[in-house]
């Protein structure tokens, strides 16, 4: 049986064998343990409740919640939930740490580390800016904005609340904080797909908003569940266009292939593709051993991040080098990445197949050259072409090439963010790099932080996510 | 001409090969001889085969001396499909010889790449120098590359036969029509069992039936390869999609005449003693021509057996698809056969009718592992699962141990049938199959913009 536990009450202590993953709905918590499942990664047990359907379609002829109440209003209560969940009391971010280090691939530092800055995002500033960014004219989120064209056609225009499914990626829970924020910026109704990698800290979130005042708006908006990822039981019933108007989702696989056959007029995908990021560095590079030495840390930067899981973490390095020279970059490179940044202490071994791929190369050493080891602390390999393989779990393939625009073949819509060597170089490759698919490009070791606001994946996201609307009224002096 | 290792522990567990009472011998008692035989191979190979000497010294294991010690010594199935794509795309033969080279027992010769023309001429190349290379398909990713000896091609005919025979309790006695229902690949292995099977039941007053489909050749699977590649790079000019996407057509076009064809062979041969092999989705529609013509079981002879090869491979067939093909075919039970093995080995577990198991002979190794594979799972009382691995002592070209992707129930007490080797439940699963891909994440690789190749 569900039931439904008073909020503002501590999380229940998870049992020894089995951890519960609570659902969150429409402001409620529900616990339950009544189905198992296995986390994709590592395979750990988690229960949930049963799947209530009913309670996760608003009708239509109900208004959003969150419709009249003003952004800044929104903004000032997304801004105290991310004190709360700083606060190092906060019971449901702490049980959640636990919980999440035993699912997720990312050492329990890592996951501290994510959980912390999650909350950056929950400041004034910076949601202010994300919302102007988006919007020509932030105000249509409020109110019906006025304008008349130039022949003097009069209209209310308004960026009207969506309802959204968000279907949350496992590796960062960065990205459920930010999607919460997000959905409550464009006053949705919006349904939290969690990723067994991480079925618990969106509800964590959630509940620590909800202590603050659970009758809020914002609360009342959000629902989060887990169902595994293509479950046609699930998926059949909810996606379609009566119950909600945009799918947002993460990554590729079963979970977004599936996806596909239920987008049609009306149920819309905004996605977050699979991206591949990488690093391009110029012979400049080789000026000095300083420049080297410089060049390498902030390479391994963007390599080692969030321990490589991220679609920002550099993957391949372009180098415009001889074997011999890139051999020096690279042998730097797997040092600087083998630092452990995150005090993860020893890392789990590597997958064996990832591990047979790299150590096959070590014994081709006329083409390749392996530095460091295939013990999950960091690897450069230095190629003259792309590893085939997903460089993964602190890898990095340096491939040398004559020119930067010689690595321009490499460059593909996956492509998302690619870090530059010397900086100077950005504005001659960028042109190239938009045209080939890229989606940023940043200083080499700058991948990580971004720019407030900026476009991701090649959009404005809470600019897609709106459901615009035209309130038409005639001709002026008609 | 055996080596001076066979003639200890290695040849005493293989010579059993033709013993009936092979499947007979307790894991317990056999325990001993097969560390020994492990270490008599590693002893021998550690110094020989690259890859493996990588393993023993990082694991810094320099003997063989308990099932445990052999563990790290095992290799993943990808380690046969761990060369740089790149060498076959581009056509460096000479880098491929050296990879195979790093897997192989005995060396590879250097090879010229300009004096060779595609793939295919490369496997027939190194065949020259008796080095049998079989490839697995698979037409969204690489093909295993498995290297073999004179040695290996001799035991796959030897032992195919016997573990048919013991399973299927048919005679080799050269009294049945053969219909092979599947397009087989062309490769060394294949052609060396086929050989043998077609040596010990084909009735030579009959020619084997030719299913009417060209083999597959690696070349073939190659190009496949290769067009996805491109695809992915966004390299692929639109005409030569359209026409990479019109011969699939083609060929899938002629995968589903062949139904057609193989039906009308099979009932105008239907009074004859017939032996069935295919894998099932094949099978199926085969069967279902048959049906459709108006021929069922009772028109077919009783004495008709059959083998299957593999799973399912995720063809979506109605429940009762195995019963559907064995009353088309007028199978009885005891004459359908069944084999747990896999490529990367080349000794089969054939399955007991009694006990309905999978029996392990005494060549064959089990080492039954956790999930990731790391640690070899203790020996228990009863039944207990874990992830397959197996040292295949009768393999001379390649290294014995391996670990498969498979999920496995294995029980060492006697089977119901009365034998008392090791054995696994016919209920065998892929660990990739059970888990799906619940997987998400922002970071990932173009091939998830790929259209239509899977």
């Amino acid at each position: 049986m569900n039931s439904l536990t008073e909020l503002n009450t501590a999380p229940t202590t998870s049992d020894e064998a089995v951890d519960s993953a609570p659902f969150f709905i429409n402001g409620k918590v529900v616990e339950g343990n009544d189905a198992t499942h296995r986390s994709r990664d590592l395979g750990v047990t988690f229960a949930t409740p049963k799947i209530d359907l009913d309670a996760l379609v608003r009708p239509r002829t109900e208004l959003p919640p969150l419709l009249n109440v003003k952004t800044s209003e929104i903004i000032d209560f997304l801004c105290e939930a991310g004190q709360k969940l700083e606060d190092p009391n906060n019971p449901h971010v702490q049980a959640c740490i636990d919980r999440m280090a035993k699912v997720s691939l990312a050492p329990r530092a890592v996951i501290e580390h994510q959980m912390l800055h999650a909350t950056d995002y929950l400041d004034k500033k910076v949601l202010t800016e994300v919302v102007e960014q988006n919007f020509p004219n932030p105000k249509a989120l409020d109110e019906w904005v006025p304008h008349t064209d130039h022949q003097g056609r009069r209209s209310f225009i308004r960026a009207y609340a969506p309802r959204l499914i968000h279907v949350l990626p496992g590796n960062s829970p960065g990205m459920g904080v930010r999607s919460i924020a997000q959905s409550a910026l464009v006053k949705s109704v919006s349904l939290f797909k969690m990723a067994s990698a991480d079925p618990f800290s969106t509800v964590a979130f959630l509940r620590t908003m909800a202590d603050i005042d659970p009758n809020h708006p914002v609360v009342r908006s959000m629902s989060a569940i887990y169902w595994r990822g293509g479950d046609d039981a699930v998926e059949r019933i909810l996606y379609r266009p009566q119950y909600f108007d945009k799918l947002v989702a993460w990554g590729g696989g079963d979970a977004i292939n599936n996806v596909m056959k239920y987008i049609g007029p009306g149920f819309q995908l905004v996605s977050f593709d699979p991206k591949t990021s990488i690093s391009m560095v110029g012979k400049e590079v080789f000026a000095s051993d300083e420049t080297i030495a410089e060049a390498a840390r902030l390479n391994a930067f963007d390599v080692a991040m969030a321990n490589q899981e991220a679609c920002v973490c550099s993957r391949f390095t372009f180098i415009e080098a001889a074997p011999e020279e890139a051999d020096r970059y690279c042998k730097l490179l797997a040092e600087e990445i083998r630092v452990d940044r995150m005090g993860e202490g020893t890392p789990r071994p590597l997958d064996m197949e990832l591990k047979e791929q790299i150590d096959v190369l070590r014994m081709m050493d006329d083409e390749y050259a392996v530095f460091g080891k295939s013990d999950g602390r960091g690897v450069a390999i230095r190629s003259d072409e792309p590893v085939d393989f997903h460089p993964l779990r602190k890898t990095s393939n340096v491939v040398c090439v004559p020119s930067l625009q010689d690595a321009m073949k490499y460059v593909n819509v996956a492509t998302q963010t690619v870090g530059v060597y010397p900086f100077n170089r950005m504005p001659e490759l960028r042109d190239h790099l938009a045209s080939g698919g890229a989606q940023r490009v940043v200083r080499l070791g700058e991948a990580g932080p971004s720019a407030i606001g900026n476009p991701h994946d090649a959009m404005y996201p809470l600019h897609r996510f709106v459901h615009w609307m035209a309130n038409e009224d005639g001709v002026e002096g008609q | 001409m055996a080596t001076v290792a066979e003639t200890g522990a290695v040849e005493r567990l293989t010579s059993l090969v033709d013993a009936p009472d092979r499947y007979d011998y307790s894991a317990k008692d056999l325990r001993q001889a097969q560390i020994d035989a492990m270490n008599e191979r590693f002893q021998d190979r550690v110094n020989k085969i690259k890859l493996l000497k990588l393993r023993a010294d990082e694991a810094g294991i320099s003997e063989i001396r308990s099932l445990e010690d052999a563990v790290p010594l095992l290799l993943p199935h990808t380690a046969y499909k761990s060369y740089p794509e790149g060498f076959l795309m581009d056509e460096k033969w000479d880098k491929l010889s050296k990879w195979l080279d790093s897997v192989s027992t005995h060396r590879v010769p250097p090879i010229n790449a300009a004096e060779i023309r595609d793939v295919d001429h490369w496997i027939d190349k190194l065949q020259e120098s008796h080095h049998y290379v079989s490839c697995s398909s698979g037409t969204t990713g690489k093909s295993a590359m498995l290297v073999a000896s004179d040695a290996d091609m001799a035991w796959c005919k030897r032992e195919a036969p016997q573990a048919y025979a013991w399973g299927s309790g048919v005679k080799l006695d050269r009294s049945r029509r053969m219909f092979g229902l599947a397009p087989v690949a062309k490769v060394p292995r294949n052609e060396a069992t086929g050989e043998a099977y077609t040596n010990a039941l084909q009735d030579p007053n009959f020619e084997r039936f030719h299913y009417p489909v060209p083999p597959i050749t690696v070349g073939s699977l190659t190009q496949m390869v290769v067009a996805r590649k491109k695809i992915a790079d966004g390299t692929i000019k639109p005409e030569e999609l359209a026409e990479f996407e019109r011969i699939s057509a083609e060929r899938a076009k002629a995968v589903e005449d062949a139904v057609e064809i193989t039906a009308r062979a099979l009932v105008e041969a239907r009074t004859d003693k017939l032996h069935v092999t295919g894998l099932w989705a094949g099978l199926y529609n085969v069967a279902k021509a048959v049906r459709d013509m108006g021929y069922s079981a009772k028109d077919f002879n009783p004495e008709n057996s059959i083998y299957v090869g593999g799973g399912l491979k995720r063809a979506k067939l109605p429940d009762d698809y195995r019963e559907f093909v064995y009353e088309t075919f007028n199978i009885q039970p005891e004459r359908n056969y069944q084999n747990y093995s896999m490529q990367e080995l080349q000794s089969g577990m054939p399955r007991c009718q009694k006990g309905g198991r999978y029996h392990l002979p005494p060549w064959l190794v089990p080492l039954i592992l956790d999930k990731s594979g790391d640690a070899l799972l203790p020996i228990t009382e009863g039944e207990y699962e874990g992830r397959a691995a197996f040292f295949d002592l009768s393999l001379d070209g390649r290294w014995g141990g391996v670990i498969s992707g498979d999920k496995v129930s294995i029980d060492f007490s006697p089977c119901a049938c009365g034998t008392k080797g090791p054995t696994i439940r016919d209920d065998i699963v892929r660990f990739a199959d059970i888990e799906g891909d619940d997987k998400i994440g922002c970071a990932g690789t173009v091939d998830a913009y790929v259209r239509g190749m899977s």
